[in-house]
């Protein structure tokens, strides 16, 4: 019984996803008013309905892939078989053994196609419906048995038999409506992808799509009236119905290119418009040679150009910004944009390998990358760390003797695990002022962190280094002290990452992995970033607590006993998991969520949330975005959410809109390391969180977060959202 | 054009004798002002004689000595001496600076939790707890450092009726390879008291074993002495480890540091001679990471400094009583400060400025003290200027134990004025009155008449 249920389920999602595939989508009430309108012609429907179904089953029951059925991509192309035959022939028995193998066709070609252009990481859009609709139409010829189909030539007739006098006056009402010409070409283009030409077909598709997607429905508007433009200019007509019949080839072509496949942007909205007369050229020579055999050209134009343009932009060398293909389809221009911005902010760069800071406590920044002094043209990607006193000043007493700057002798560590790869450590120690150009490093060690990367750290202390040539080093271990040697005026430590292995090496930009920029207001944690000049910094302090509590680990279990403000109180289970590819999440059985985890030992971060966001698995999501497992009082750590985390309003709604061009809102995350109980054990530890969404400068708080961290893991959770309060209590069923 | 002092005409001696390695003369500008404030202005506000802080140089030697060690160690924290100056003010400004509080009685340690110290970041040393102070130690949830069997076993019989596991450190006395060998605080390292101590805790089952302590003398000159301290703590930390399966959680090196003072009988001036922050952090520290300890989870480094953080901040301004000729011909000064309130001269060659311009002319001077007794020695030999009576004296660091151990003898005790960061002036100790010397004795009736 269960696994009929689970079948159905999957059928009717697969059912659905189908129906929004024709537009990019997997929303639900937009498949729904696709369903619906296509039933406007009620064999039309019917048969689009027979010809996913047939897809589908037949998929599943040949073994194809459950991801690809449920995901709509073979329904969808079945789907437009289905509609197109439904709607030439008059429905007999034969019409529906035709739709039958004809969506087994289209099923066929479905496959065919993903395995030959899916290798090129091409989608094959609507070919599979092309090939085997024009195939069909040019074998029905020869089917006796099947009848042109008479409806739309006496259509008040017909609209009568299906709601009486009611349906007719609805009809009068749409042809007495007066709207620009140009609008009503839109709403038929739009109802043509459907083979109807209906304006209230068309209006109901674009009251969907305005709700799927309004990036979507701001391109279909944008590829419609850039051809409108482009005919007018050429001459022709576009409010032609032979025009209209293929118009929506430029929607189509506009919601692909402009947010679909590739992540929206100003470039992508441009390239929408330049592609027009390209599909022009298509529509029309198209036309021109299936018109030899009676076939209309359809969805063709809109194929070729997509499917063009989207494998000439895998040969460019250089990355243009702002024509960048979507990574991880969302299927949603808002969703992938908001992703691609919210990645490119958090992971400009991929993974670091991660190098830390190479000294112990808090030191300054004197001199940053490009610096004023030394750090230029090669070398310019290196820092100069001195210690400066409240009052700014890097030394005690006059500053005439080494030992008076704060620095001198104080421990250097590795920044990063490694091999001793070069030392120099024979340079005397300069008097104040004087500077050794000769030996311009000074006493120097280079660290190999692996064969491509090293860090150089100079101007050491004569006779202070304390490992050897080719000895493995742990990072944070003390290595050497600070000195004065080389071209060093006052003691200072320079810090470089390079490619090579060389006491002379240029220097490349590389990020810190972490550390405490301890401003004036409150000391704020900096990940991968690059310390500036003038920044007092520090590395974070290992905490065991936090350490443990957020080190989660594929088969644990959490369970929380989760309180309401009602009364009502839950349990909830996640688990953590690991998915084939080594990525990491959490999982909630009850709401079906994923949240998944990035990390090291020092950091964790959520990447991605998916499911049910009214679960609490969201909150923790939200709450927990990036937490250092360290413990500094006070230490704020910022982040940004990607653009769209909650509910819509109507800024947010407007945002939609012009967020291709300029984001005027903003979320952001924000964790306080409040207080510490129990400063031995590193345990009993308050942090609070909150996510700030900001329109322009004004911030608003619509959630707010705590955590209290007792014996190793995570004891108490608590979600504010708005007055909405759930108390989450690490529970356990010993304990219970 | 001001007007030239005036200088009495002198016979001095002709010294050809044996001056120092730097000559014999240590030529000290006047101590007009302290912090921007003018010491006469406060002697004129406040009265004379009249302890001085400075809140600026406390918070300026702390983050010092913090750097010094944060620098080096990862995980360092310094609980304040109570000892050393209780008065309110003063620890407060230690706490706000993140410091804890180190106390050595129920006195103190009251005084810590009615300071709004945390129970638990509340350490209690000293060797004459009671049951009553163990008790509240434990509520609080404090560490509570062990001095001997008799208190380890009080401990365990009320930890026995307690619900709370107290927990507690061991103090740990051995040579470090200076002299005096301080032995009278903990068990002995050498001799294997500390690990009897050890094993009985752990044995016990009643208590927690978070620390190991030790205090290895006061004014240690050489920085080595820490060292030895910490590897030798660092041994028993990893052999207990190795023994029990668990870590300690923090190593505390005690107090001893050094201040700029000079001790008696130095032949050299303390700043130039004592050991910096940096030279016990980097003897400390050092030891410590190299030791056995596992790097990955290194036991929090504690340090009860006290004298060292706080001794320059405190001055003590006083004026001159009289000149006077002793027998020999020797110059005297009585002053109206004595060791009454200057407890440390018994120790120190306290550095004394006039606090005004002063002639150039310099005389090897006793300095007195207004007692009318004869320990009141202030500065048994000084190279001083004339000064006249009325003329204002300030003496430097006497930050540490002067406020503490002062003694309401035949005078009663001067104010103490805190000059804060902005210059303002506040009196953080009032002085004493007839009132509050008598408030709590009582004539029995049949006395009340004379």
């Amino acid at each position: 019984m269960q696994k009929i249920k689970e079948y159905l389920s999957e059928q009717y999602v697969g059912l659905l996803n189908s129906y929004a595939m024709v537009f990019f989508s997997r929303d639900r009430f937009f498949a729904w008013i696709l369903l619906l309108v296509t039933f406007f012609d009620p064999v039309a429907g019917a048969g689009g309905l027979i010809g996913v179904l047939v897809s589908n089953i037949a998929a599943e029951i040949m073994g194809f892939s459950r991801f690809n059925i449920r995901s709509g991509f073979y329904g969808f192309n079945s789907l437009l078989t289905g509609l197109g035959i439904g709607l030439y022939y008059q429905f007999t028995p034969v019409l529906v053994i035709l739709i039958v193998f004809a969506s087994l066709l289209t099923l066929f070609l479905a496959v065919a196609l993903e395995g030959v252009i899916g290798k090129y990481a091409l989608p094959y859009l609507t070919l599979p419906f092309l090939i085997s609709f024009w195939m069909v139409t040019l074998a029905a010829r020869y089917y006796t048995e099947l009848d042109i189909s008479e409806r739309g030539i006496y259509q008040i007739n017909e609209l009568y038999s299906l709601g009486g006098q009611y349906m007719v006056a609805v009809n009068e009402w749409f042809g007495a409506l007066t709207l620009a010409p140009s609008l009503v070409t839109y709403f038929k283009s739009l109802s043509a992808i459907l083979f109807q030409y209906h304006l209230l077909t068309g209006m109901l598709v674009a009251i969907g799509l305005l709700y799927y997607s309004r990036i979507a429905f701001l391109l279909s508007l944008v590829g419609f009236y850039s051809a409108y433009l482009f005919y007018s200019l050429i001459g022709a007509n576009f409010n032609e119905l032979n025009y209209s019949f293929i118009g929506f080839n430029y929607i189509l072509t506009a919601i692909a290119i402009g947010g679909f496949f590739i992540v929206s942007s100003r470039t992508s909205f441009l390239w929408v418009i330049l592609l027009t007369p390209l599909i022009s050229i298509m529509v029309t020579s198209t036309s021109v040679l299936l018109g030899n055999f009676q076939l209309s050209t359809y969805s063709l134009p809109f194929n070729i150009i997509v499917l063009l343009f989207l494998y000439t932009l895998k040969f460019r060398e250089k990355s243009i910004s702002g024509l960048k293909a979507v990574a991880i389809q969302e299927y949603s221009p808002e969703k992938n944009l908001y992703t691609a911005q919210n990645n490119a902010l958090r992971f400009p760069a991929g993974s670091y390998f991660p190098i830390g800071l190479p000294v112990l406590g808090e030191w300054t920044v004197t001199q940053g990358h490009s610096g004023e002094f030394t750090h230029r043209e090669g070398w310019s990607h290196a820092w100069d760390f001195e210690i400066t006193d409240d009052k700014g000043a890097a030394f005690m007493n006059k500053g005439l003797v080494a030992g008076d700057y704060y620095c001198y002798g104080k421990p250097v560590t590795a920044p990063a695990d490694g091999w001793v790869e070069e030392i120099l450590d024979n340079i005397a120690d300069n008097e104040i002022g004087q500077v050794n150009l000769n030996q311009n490093w000074g006493n120097t060690i280079v660290i190999r962190h692996n064969d491509r990367l090293f860090t150089k750290l100079c101007h050491l202390k004569k006779g202070s280094i304390k490992v050897e040539k080719g000895q493995r080093i742990s990072k944070g271990e003390v290595i050497a002290l600070c000195g004065n040697s080389g071209r060093s005026p006052v003691p200072h430590l320079h810090f470089q990452v390079q490619q090579t292995p060389f006491i002379g090496s240029l220097t490349i930009d590389y990020p810190i992995s972490q550390y405490i920029v301890n401003a004036k207001e409150r000391p704020e944690l900096i990940s991968y970033a690059r310390p500036r000049k003038g920044d007092k910094i520090s590395s974070l302090p290992h905490n065991s607590s936090l350490q443990n509590a957020l080190n989660f680990i594929p088969g644990q279990l959490i369970e929380f006993k989760v309180d309401d403000e009602q009364g009502t109180a839950q349990n909830i289970r996640w688990e953590v998991m690991v998915d084939l590819y080594n990525h990491t999440y959490l999982f909630c059985s009850k709401s079906g969520s994923k949240a998944y985890f990035s990390g090291s030992d020092d950091l964790i971060y959520f990447t991605w949330f998916e499911g049910s966001r009214k679960s609490l698995l969201f909150a923790f999501y939200l709450g927990a975005y990036k937490v250092a497992k360290g413990y500094s009082r006070n230490l704020v750590i910022r982040d940004v959410y990607p653009a769209k985390i909650s509910g819509s309003n109507f800024r947010q709604l407007l945002q939609d809109f012009a967020a291709p061009f300029y984001m005027f809102t903003r979320n952001q995350f924000e964790l306080c390391y409040c207080s510490m109980n129990d400063e031995l054990a590193q345990s009993g530890i308050l942090l609070k969180s909150k996510t700030l969404r900001y329109y322009g400068k004004k911030a608003k708080a619509i959630a707010e977060f705590e955590f209290e961290i007792t014996n190793n893991r995570v004891e108490k959770f608590i979600a504010r959202f708005g007055n909405k309060q759930s108390i989450a209590t690490r529970y356990d069923k010993n304990t219970a | 054009m001001t007007k030239q002092i005036y200088e009495r005409p002198i016979i001095r001696k002709l010294e050809t004798g044996m001056p120092g390695k730097f000559g014999m003369r240590t030529e000290y500008p006047p101590t007009t002002q302290i912090d921007g404030v003018p010491v006469k202005k406060i002697m004129e506000q406040y009265g004379s004689p009249v302890f001085i802080l400075s809140e600026d140089t406390i918070r300026t030697t702390f983050k010092r000595a913090q750097r010094a060690f944060s620098t080096r160690y990862p995980k360092v924290q310094f609980a304040w001496s109570y000892k050393t100056n209780y008065l309110d003010a003063v620890c407060r400004i230690y706490h706000q600076e993140g410091s804890w509080a180190e106390v050595v009685s129920g006195f103190e340690y009251d005084k810590a939790l009615h300071n709004d110290v945390d129970g638990r970041k509340i350490i209690f040393n000293g060797p004459g707890k009671s049951e009553e102070d163990l008790k509240k130690a434990i509520d609080n949830d404090s560490l509570i450092h062990i001095d001997h069997l008799d208190e380890l076993y009080l401990l365990i019989g009320i930890a026995g009726n307690s619900s709370r596991k107290p927990r507690v450190a061991i103090r740990v006395n051995m040579d470090t390879g200076i002299y005096p060998q301080w032995d009278r605080f903990g068990f002995n390292y050498e001799n294997g008291q500390a690990w009897d101590a050890i094993n009985k805790i752990v044995g016990s089952g009643k208590l927690e074993l978070t620390g190991l302590h030790t205090h290895i003398g006061t004014f240690i000159l050489t920085p080595n002495a820490y060292a030895v301290a910490a590897t030798k703590l660092a041994e028993l930390a990893t052999e207990i480890s190795n023994k029990f399966n668990f870590s300690i959680k923090y190593i505390d090196l005690g107090g001893g540091f050094a201040s700029r003072n000079t001790l008696k009988g130095s032949y050299l001036p303390g700043p130039d001679v004592n050991p910096t922050f940096d030279d016990y952090a980097e003897a400390i520290s050092s030891a410590l990471l190299n030791s056995r300890l596992d790097s990955s989870n290194l036991p929090l480094l504690i340090l009860e400094t006290g004298r060292a953080l706080i001794d320059d901040a405190g001055y003590l301004a006083g004026s001159v009583v009289a000149n006077k000729r002793l027998s020999g011909g020797k110059k005297s000064v009585i002053l109206d400060l004595g060791v009454n309130l200057l407890f440390t001269s018994f120790w120190y060659d306290h550095k004394i400025t006039p606090a005004q311009s002063f002639p150039l002319h310099r005389e090897d001077t006793v300095l007195y003290g207004p007692l009318c007794m004869n320990i009141d020695v202030v500065r048994e030999n000084i190279s001083f200027p004339q000064l006249n009576a009325g003329d204002g004296v300030v003496v430097h660091s006497v930050g540490a134990y002067n406020m503490t151990q002062w003694m309401q003898f035949i005078t009663m005790r001067p104010k103490v004025v805190l000059i804060d960061l902005k210059g303002n002036l506040h009196v953080i100790r009032n002085n004493e009155s007839l009132g509050t010397v008598i408030e709590n004795e009582i004539v029995p009736d049949y006395l009340k008449s004379v």
